[in-house]
C-alpha cells in the first residue's frame, strides 16, 4: 500500500504560512494532482512528503506508517526531477542505473532491477543510447525509470513539463497518464496548467495561500466549485464571475443582458457564475428581452470562437462551437440555460444550484 | 504606421541557416503573427525586422524605404519581450514615462500620453505603485505601455504573453487586440502559441525550419492548410492524417486506409482533384469536424483514452500511425475500450500528397 495521508499539517517560513492545517489522502496507485496559482503551497506539499521540510505540527502518513521523523531516504518516496533532466554525457542505461550505482546496490542487484523497470517502461531496445539521441517521450519514460528503479511506494513530479512548447505539452501530458496507468503506482504531481491538471489528474486538489480549496475529481470540481476562487482557476476562458440582480422577479446577471429565468438561487446570492461555452449568442431584434451586449473582441480557435462581450460595465466571453458569423461591435442578445447557471454568496461560496421549473 | 517587405530575406549563421529566403509583405496597420516551434526562424525574422540582426542577404523595406544600415534606434520601431525589461525601482509612471522624457517631450504632453496609455492598460490605479511591488502579470502591461507611449510605426512582440498566466493571458489576447484595432500600428507578434496567433492576428506566417509554410487568415490557415505541417501545427489538438490510397466505390472515390478501412466518399469537387493525382495520400480531418456514432459507416476505432478538459473532451482513438483524436463537448459519455464509428465531415476532409505533404485540391 502506498497511500499518502496529510493530517491538519502546517508548514511555516518564518511569519510566513506556507501550508496551513492541510489534510487530504491520496489513494494507493491514485495520479493525484495539485493545482493553484505560484506560491499557493503547492511544492511545499511536495517537500513535505519527500522529507525535504518537515512540517511544524501535524502527522504525514506513507503507506499507513507515519514518517515525520523519517529522513528523505526512509520514506521510500521517489521524485522525478523539473524538465525531466538527464545526464546527457551517460547511455539512458547509466542514467537509471544512477540512484542505485549511488546507494552501493550489488551489481546483479542493479542489473536485475534495471531489467525489471525498463521492461515496465519499454526502455529495453533504446538503453544503450544517450538522451541526445532519444525523442522526447523516450526521455520521459527513461527519467521516470530512474526515479523508479529504487521501487519507491510512490513517485512525485513538479511542474514536469512546463518549459515545453505548448503543442508538445498537449501530448506530452497524455503520454504521463498513459504511463502512470501502466505502472499502477502512486503519483503525485503538481502542475499550474489548469488543463494539463484536469487532463492528468483522477483527483485534483485546488490550493490557495497555503489552504486547500476543494478537493475531488476534475468534472467534480469544474462542475460544482465550491467557490468563486475555484470557478476562475478552471477553464477556457474560465468561468464568467457576474453581479446577480433582480429584475421584475427574475434573476439576472451582466447588468440585464443574461436573464436567468425560472431559477430560483437557494439563499441569497450576490453573483451569478456562467461558463463560456453555456452562454448562448443571437443577433439582437426588436422581439429579444432584457438588454443587448456589444461585442468588443472575436477570437476565432478554428473549432470554437471564443466572443468578449460588454453590457454596461460588465464583460464577459462566450465559448461558442464553430466559425459563427459575429462581428466586433454588433448587438447579441444573449442567453443561458437556468441550470447551468451557478451562485455564489457574497463571500464567494458556492450555493445550491437554482432549481429547474417543475 | 509602416508597411513591411520582406524581399528574399536569407540569415545564415555560420554552416546554419536560420533563414531560407523569405518574402512576406506585411501591410499597413496590418497584424501579423510569425508562428511556429523552436528553431523555425520567427524570432531571426523578427530580430532582422528590428535591426538587431543584419541579413546575410535579402532586403528589408519599410514603406519602400531599405533598412540596410539603418540602427535599431532610428527605425522607428517599439520592442516588447518575453521577460519584459521594467525599471523594478521606478514607479508604473516613471516607467511609462521614461521613453518621452529621454526624448525631451515637454512635461504637459508626457502627463497627457501617460494617462491616455494608462487608461487604455488598466494602470490608471498604479501608477504611483513601485514596479517591484506588482505581479508578472501588472509588468506584462507596464513593458507594453512603456513601448507603446513612443507610438513607434511598428511594434514587435516576441512571446510577450508566455510567463503571464493562463487565465489572464486570456485577457490580454483580447486586449491586445482590441489596443492594436484602436491604434492601428503595424505590429508582428512571435509566438509558438497556435492559440495566440489564431485568435490575435490579421494575418499568420507559418513557418518551419527556416521557411516560411503558409501565409493567411487564421481561419483561412486553419480550413485550407497549405500542407501537412500547417495542417498538424494549427488546431487544438492538430488536424487528424491518415496514410492511405484513392479507391473507386459505388458512392464516390474514397480513401482506403488500410487496416482502418475505406472512408466515407470524397466530395465531387476534391474527388475531381485526386483523379489527375498519382500515388499514395494522407486524408487529413480537424478533431472538431467529425461525429461519433455507434452504428454506420465511418471509420471503426477503439476509444484509447479520454481527456475531459473543462468545456471540451478530446477523444484519442486507434493506435500508431492510425491514432486520431476527436473533440466533442464535455457531456460526452465515453468510456476507454469502446469501439466507435467516427465520420468525418464531409465538406472538412483534406488531401495532401504523402511524398510531398502539399494538399491536393486547395482553393
Amino acid at each position: 500500500m502506498a497511500d499518502i495521508v496529510f493530517r491538519n499539517v502546517t508548514k511555516r517560513y518564518g511569519n510566513i504560512v506556507a501550508v496551513e492545517s492541510a489534510s487530504f489522502s491520496v489513494d494507493d496507485n491514485e495520479f493525484f494532482c495539485f493545482f493553484g496559482p505560484p506560491l499557493s503551497g503547492k511544492s511545499t506539499i511536495l517537500r513535505l512528503i519527500l522529507g525535504l521540510e518537515t512540517c511544524d505540527s501535524g502527522e504525514i502518513l506513507i503507506g499507513g506508517r507515519p514518517v515525520n521523523t523519517l529522513s528523505p531516504a526512509e520514506r521510500n518516496v521517489a521524485m522525478v526531477f523539473q524538465n525531466l533532466a538527464l545526464f546527457p554525457h551517460m547511455s539512458a542505461r547509466d542514467n537509471v542505473r544512477f540512484p542505485l550505482v549511488e546507494r552501493k546496490v550489488p551489481a546483479a542487484e542493479i542489473e536485475k532491477r534495471v531489467a525489471e523497470v525498463s521492461a515496465k517502461l519499454h526502455i529495453g531496445h533504446i538503453l544503450h543510447k544517450p538522451p541526445a539521441q532519444l525523442s522526447g517521450g523516450e526521455r520521459q519514460r527513461v527519467a521516470i525509470a530512474r526515479a523508479l528503479v529504487r521501487d519507491p511506494a510512490a513517485y512525485l513530479m513538479d511542474d514536469p513539463i512546463s518549459a515545453l512548447d505548448a503543442r508538445l505539452r498537449e501530448e506530452t501530458r497524455v503520454e504521463l497518464k498513459r504511463i502512470q496507468r501502466e505502472l499502477g503506482k502512486t503519483l503525485v504531481y503538481v502542475t499550474h496548467d489548469q488543463e494539463e491538471a484536469m487532463s492528468v489528474a483522477d483527483r485534483m486538489a485546488i490550493l490557495e495561500k497555503g489552504q486547500i480549496r476543494q478537493i475531488g475529481t476534475p468534472e467534480d470540481i469544474y462542475d460544482a466549485p465550491a467557490s468563486v476562487y475555484v470557478a476562475k482557476l478552471l477553464g477556457s476562458p474560465v468561468m464568467n464571475i457576474l453581479a446577480s440582480t433582480r429584475d421584475g422577479g427574475v434573476t439576472a446577471a451582466a447588468e440585464g443582458a443574461i436573464r436567468i429565468a425560472g431559477s430560483v438561487p437557494a439563499g441569497e446570492a450576490a453573483e451569478n457564475g456562467v461558463r463560456p461555452e453555456d452562454i448562448k449568442v443571437h443577433p439582437w431584434t426588436e422581439e429579444s428581452e432584457g438588454r443587448p451586449a456589444k461585442v468588443f473582441e472575436v477570437e476565432p480557435l478554428g473549432g470554437h470562437t471564443v466572443v468578449t462581450l460588454d453590457a454596461g460595465q460588465s464583460r464577459f466571453r462566450a465559448l461558442l462551437r464553430g466559425q459563427p458569423d459575429i462581428r466586433t461591435e454588433a448587438l447579441v442578445a444573449v442567453s443561458c440555460e437556468p441550470a447551468r447557471v451557478h451562485y455564489f454568496s457574497a463571500a464567494g461560496r458556492a450555493l445550491a444550484r437554482g432549481a429547474a421549473p417543475a | 504606421m509602416s508597411a513591411i517587405h520582406l524581399n528574399s530575406l536569407v540569415k545564415r549563421f555560420g554552416d546554419f541557416t536560420a533563414l531560407k529566403t523569405m518574402d512576406l509583405e506585411i501591410a499597413n496597420g496590418e497584424f501579423m503573427a510569425l508562428l511556429g516551434p523552436s528553431g523555425c526562424g520567427k524570432s531571426t525574422t523578427m530580430n532582422m525586422i528590428a535591426g538587431m540582426e543584419e541579413p546575410t542577404s535579402g532586403r528589408i523595406l519599410f514603406d519602400g524605404r531599405d533598412m540596410a544600415g539603418v540602427p535599431m534606434g532610428r527605425r522607428g520601431v517599439g520592442f516588447v519581450f518575453q521577460n519584459y525589461a521594467i525599471f523594478t525601482h521606478m514607479t508604473v509612471r516613471e516607467n511609462l514615462s521614461y521613453g518621452p522624457r529621454m526624448h525631451g517631450a515637454p512635461k504637459a504632453e508626457i502627463d497627457k500620453r501617460v494617462t491616455a496609455i494608462a487608461g487604455l492598460l488598466q494602470l490608471d490605479g498604479l501608477l504611483d505603485r513601485k514596479a517591484d511591488r506588482l505581479s508578472v502579470n501588472i509588468l506584462q502591461r507596464v513593458a507594453i505601455g512603456r513601448s507603446a507611449i513612443m507610438e513607434p510605426a511598428i511594434f514587435l512582440l516576441d512571446e510577450p504573453l508566455s510567463n503571464v498566466d493562463a487565465a489572464f493571458r486570456a485577457v490580454m489576447r483580447s486586449e491586445l487586440k482590441h489596443l492594436q484595432r484602436q491604434f492601428r500600428q503595424t505590429m508582428v507578434y512571435v509566438t509558438h502559441d497556435q492559440l495566440e496567433a489564431m485568435t490575435m492576428a490579421d494575418r499568420i506566417a507559418v513557418m518551419d525550419h527556416g521557411v516560411l509554410q503558409q501565409v493567411g487568415s487564421p481561419l483561412e490557415v486553419y480550413n485550407n492548410p497549405a500542407n501537412v505541417f500547417v495542417a498538424r501545427f494549427i488546431g487544438s489538438p492538430g488536424m487528424n492524417i491518415l496514410k492511405g490510397r484513392p479507391a473507386e466505390s459505388d458512392g464516390g472515390l474514397v480513401i482506403d486506409l488500410g487496416p482502418l478501412g475505406v472512408t466515407p466518399a470524397l466530395p465531387a469537387e476534391l474527388a475531381a482533384a485526386l483523379r489527375r493525382h498519382d500515388g499514395d495520400v494522407l486524408y487529413g480531418f480537424r478533431p472538431e469536424q467529425a461525429s461519433l456514432v455507434r452504428e454506420g459507416r465511418g471509420l471503426s476505432m477503439a476509444v484509447t483514452f479520454v481527456e475531459r478538459i473543462g468545456a471540451r473532451t478530446i477523444l484519442h482513438l486507434g493506435e500508431g500511425e492510425g491514432a486520431v483524436k476527436v473533440v466533442t463537448d464535455n457531456d460526452a459519455r465515453v468510456t476507454v475500450g469502446e469501439t466507435l464509428i467516427v465520420i468525418p465531415d464531409m465538406g472538412s476532409v483534406r488531401i495532401f500528397d504523402a511524398a510531398t505533404g502539399r494538399a491536393i485540391g486547395g482553393r
